[in-house]
């Protein structure tokens, strides 16, 4: 903030949109908005749309300094910066595009002049994760390998795995369970959100998120009774893959490759696409937090896989799961 | 979603949008404000901003965040234009440009974001966002089975609740069993929150580690959702059996339930229904605790968001008309027990209103063995 000459930085929250304020503060809004103000110096403020009642909560979760209770975000905000950073010194705005209008609007009309988008900056501070971040994705990443284990064989229903899924990750703590399906990788390797129920094919994959303490994970498997040598060697090789996502891919894949995609928290939302089959959108530095996935077309059918690696620096990254 | 439900839909919007003088509908969402993206086209975000751009005619391009999400979008609805960008917004704004002269709307003002809001849609969005707001306030017959099916749901859910609170499981062993449950019936999501403890308890919040202790006060709100449509339970339920003051503090919010219920009838204003609530605490002396210092609404609408229009509270003027759904609750903080809730969803008849949850109004007691 001070290389950059800004007087403060609004950081806005909501379930959507948490990963920002949770990284700085540890505190997600879930069913509710926020936007967090932070300071040249001292803790960050937060302005909450919760009623009074709940700033117990709040503070029991997250490490803040002052917690206001406010019915609107952006009218709050634009007075807060009228008492604490007055004169005309820049506000930095993370996602200033993307700020919703309701929140948006009263800042206009109060410091129209004064608001400067932030997101690039955020983004080349937020990455490398540090080892707290790392230790906390490798519980995520745990909890949802043993959700993933806790399938029982023979399923033949997708409710009964999403049901084995969300017990199993929320009794180990999970706070979020995102799980996608391809129920029948014989009709096709779109990852669905399921409602109500389907059979499952012979062969069918799993995309699941978790985050555990605000810490998200993503990875992907597939499940078959008579899973074929193929899967073997496409998991080996998307793994090799995965640490060395930097650099070239290890040898000629197993398959055709039809789409890849590397995620990393950058900004406010948990997954953004920062490099991707159809062109990279920046680099990706050493000791990124990220999610890598792959969509291959072996010889005997699709194949999809995926796992959270800590991009390496010269050396192969680390895998989490 | 069956077919038929998004035909449905379609059909009211298109009529809408022809009354507005609409050719082309831009809806924002992502995975908090899904609710007019589902009305709308049929979408529900999980991962990063969505927009539709609708035509009145009924062609329907989409603009999403993620690639995973794009290909779900095309796979569920192979007649959508679907692509996938990490700008959409530009991407999005782009689209706009290229119908070139015709009318376009920009909704919901609760999701649309600064650039767009700032562009040369700004003057269309109140107007579209009330246009949506209408048509989502008042169910179909169809709309009211999938609110029925999640209500039963609720109620299923509220028995696998009472099953799962047992002395020394943390809190969110419970909500594990929950989701566990309605997952296994099919039902995608559900909103939840709870707590459990004494007169230290404010209020709900995510489960956290604390392990349930006899003589505990545990409250949740269950809201699971059924082709999109939420439905929702709050009740409350003590480890062990109830002290005197519980049941004397319990006795307020049932009677405080019921006459929330009754005020619920075509005519009625939604602040009428809160102030029925209201009364019956200030006549039993706790009318500091229906203020906002100890809660925030005495319910409101379901549907399509969890926390739907109208919110219940006695300055609300909106007129209830049938086939309206909301949730009564006068959940709020007791000072002599902590926090309590209690509330059934309904559907406003031409009569009165239906009460769509089932489980019996009581203090529930788990045992403590």
């Amino acid at each position: 903030m001070r290389a950059a000459g800004l007087g403060a930085a609004l950081i806005y929250t909501s379930f959507a949109r948490p990963s920002a304020v949770a990284w700085l503060t540890h505190f997600v809004p879930y069913w509710n908005e926020g936007l967090l103000l932070v300071l040249p110096a001292g803790a960050p403020l937060l302005l909450a749309a919760f009623s009074k009642r709940m700033q117990g909560w709040i503070r029991s979760v997250s490490h803040v300094g002052e917690v206001q209770s406010v019915s609107n975000l952006g009218r709050a905000a634009g007075r807060l910066l009228e008492e604490r950073v007055p004169g005309s010194a820049k506000i930095g705005v993370l996602e200033l595009d993307a700020l919703p209008w309701p929140v948006a609007e009263p800042l206009l009309n109060s410091h129209a002049n004064r608001l400067a988008d932030v997101t690039a900056l955020f983004a080349s501070i937020r990455q490398p994760a540090d080892d707290t971040e790392i230790r906390l994705a490798q519980r995520a990443a745990d909890i949802a390998v043993k959700a993933l284990g806790s399938i029982p064989p023979g399923v033949v229903r997708a409710s009964q795995v999403l049901s084995a899924i969300e017990g199993s990750a929320r009794l180990d703590g999970a706070e979020e369970v995102l799980p996608r399906l391809a129920p029948d990788l014989a009709a096709g390797t779109a990852l669905r959100r399921l409602e109500g129920d389907l059979p499952l094919g012979e062969r069918y994959a799993v995309e699941l998120s978790i985050a555990y303490k605000a810490t998200w994970v993503r990875l992907a498997r597939c499940f078959s009774m008579n899973a074929p040598q193929s899967w073997l060697h496409a998991q080996r090789w998307t793994l090799d893959w995965a640490t060395r996502i930097s650099g070239d891919a290890p040898g000629p894949p197993p398959g055709v490759i039809t789409f890849w995609s590397l995620e990393a928290c950058i900004g406010s939302k948990p997954f953004s696409v920062v490099a991707s089959a159809i062109g990279p959108r920046g680099t990706v530095s050493a000791g990124t937090l990220s999610c890598f996935s792959i969509k291959l077309q072996l010889p005997d059918g699709p194949w999809l896989g995926g796992a959270p690696v800590v991009i390496g620096s010269g050396a192969p990254g680390r895998l989490l799961a | 979603m069956p077919a038929t439900l998004r035909a449905e839909r379609g059909a009211r919007l298109a009529a809408a949008m022809a009354a507005e003088g609409i050719d082309v509908l831009v809806v924002a969402g992502d995975p908090w404000r899904s609710d007019y993206l589902r009305y709308a086209a049929d979408i529900t975000p999980t991962d990063g901003q969505v927009f539709a751009l609708i035509e009145r005619e009924g062609h329907v391009q989409v603009v999403a965040e993620h690639p995973a999400e794009a290909a779900r979008f095309h796979s569920e609805q192979p007649d959508l234009r679907v692509s996938w960008s990490p700008f959409p917004i530009e991407d999005a704004e782009a689209a706009t440009r290229s119908f070139g002269r015709r009318r376009i709307a920009l909704a919901p003002l609760a999701a649309v974001p600064y650039r767009l809001a700032t562009g040369p849609l700004a003057s269309s969005m109140a107007s579209a966002t009330a246009m949506l707001d209408r048509l989502m306030l008042r169910k179909s017959p169809s709309e009211v089975d999938a609110l029925r099916r999640a209500a039963a749901l609720a109620d299923e859910g509220y028995a696998v609740f009472r099953e799962a609170a047992r002395i020394g499981r943390p809190e969110y062993a419970l909500v594990a069993d929950v989701e566990a449950f309605f997952r296994s019936r099919g039902c995608p999501e559900n909103f939840q929150i709870l707590a459990s403890g004494g007169r230290e308890v404010r209020g709900m919040h995510p489960p956290t580690e604390r392990p349930l202790a006899p003589g505990d006060l545990v409250t949740t709100e269950l809201t699971p959702c059924v082709e999109g449509y939420y439905a929702q339970i709050c009740r409350t339920l003590v480890i062990g059996s109830p002290s005197e003051a519980q049941l004397r503090a319990f006795a307020v919010y049932d009677e405080a339930l019921g006459a929330g219920i009754a005020a619920v009838r075509p005519g009625a204003t939604a602040g009428e229904v809160a102030r029925a609530q209201n009364e019956v605490f200030r006549r039993n002396g706790l009318g500091d605790y229906v203020t906002s210092e100890y809660t925030r609404v005495r319910g409101h609408g379901l549907g399509l968001y969890v926390d739907g229009q109208p919110a219940l509270l006695e300055d609300v003027a909106l007129v209830l008309e049938p086939e309206m759904t909301l949730i009564v609750h006068p959940n709020t903080y007791h000072p002599e027990v902590g926090y309590v809730v209690h509330g059934d969803s309904v559907r406003v008849t031409r009569e009165g209103c239906e009460v769509l949850t089932r489980t019996p109004r009581q203090l529930f007691s788990v045992p403590t063995r």
